[in-house]
């Protein structure tokens, strides 16, 4: 079966790219949050196989959402997806249970093998 | 305003220029200013908070904004729209997010809020009379303008 994906991005711009790369390799993208409030009600909602998560967001950033998501699920798998790449962010996000953590721009290559790395 | 705190933004401009838009910008003549300000048609504007503390303005034309949002979108745009609008902040994010790592890596631990696209010219931001850096980048697709405005914060 094809893996069920949660975007989590505050561009429109970023929503469809991940969207289009996600659709054209044959996954399913179960549903879209522009922040990281909506991706916690989503991810309830739809019980997605994989999340991708943006950071830097208005209303709840990525790493409030990671914890609350991964809080109500540990098994919850959780790809960052972000432009900021400091050490201390990533350590962050690894800390609290991401599973992945892939700095913009990125290839698309990078999207897929991060959704093919998910069990 | 230090000299070095623009050259990260300078090189993750080129970086991510190279590989969202397939070009490499040139960099023209840095000049100082006492404020932030902006006379440019559309600018994606971006807090920055934490040891550094100010503001980043990328200025570009109407006309440049809408060829690097249809570079970027794979289509020529017809209005300037919620999608393309979009990809001109992300653009602005993915150049500051990737300059901010920069700045980790030599000891500034800085955050970022949400980009906002400002459009119309001559827009003074008044409550920051951060000393400004500008540093124009000229691409085959117009003039890129950078307003870096950091201080380091009050201890």
């Amino acid at each position: 079966m094809a893996k069920r994906i949660l975007i989590t991005d505050d561009a429109l711009f970023m929503r469809v790219t991940l969207k289009n790369i996600l659709t054209q390799n044959g996954f399913e993208v179960v549903g879209e949050a522009s922040n990281g409030r909506e991706a916690v009600e989503l991810y309830e909602k739809l019980k997605p196989d994989v999340v991708f998560m943006d950071i830097t967001m208005p209303e709840m950033d990525g790493l409030a959402a990671l914890k609350a998501i991964r809080a109500k699920d540990p098994n919850a798998y959780v790809v960052m997806c972000t432009a900021m790449g400091q050490k201390q962010i990533v350590l962050e996000a690894i800390q609290h249970g991401a599973k992945d953590f892939i700095v913009k721009p990125f290839q698309p290559e990078r999207i897929v093998e991060a959704v093919q790395k998910a069990a | 305003m230090k000299v070095e705190y623009i050259s990260p933004f300078v090189t993750a401009a080129i970086e991510v220029c190279q590989m969202m838009l397939g070009i490499t910008p040139q960099r023209g003549q840095l000049n100082a200013r006492k404020g932030i300000f902006t006379s440019q048609q559309c600018n994606i504007v971006l807090g920055v908070t934490g040891q550094l503390e100010g503001m980043i303005i990328y200025g570009m034309s109407i006309f440049t904004a809408d060829k690097i949002a249809s570079q970027m979108l794979g289509t020529t745009i017809r209005t300037f729209d919620e999608l393309a609008a979009s990809a001109i902040a992300e653009l602005g994010n993915m150049i500051s997010g990737n300059a901010l790592t920069k700045l980790a890596s030599t000891g500034y631990q800085c955050n970022l809020s949400p980009p906002s696209i400002i459009r119309g010219s001559s827009v003074r931001i008044s409550t920051l009379e951060i000393p400004t850096l500008v540093i124009p980048l000229i691409t085959e697709l117009g003039e890129l303008e950078i307003n870096v405005g950091l201080q380091e914060r009050t201890k």
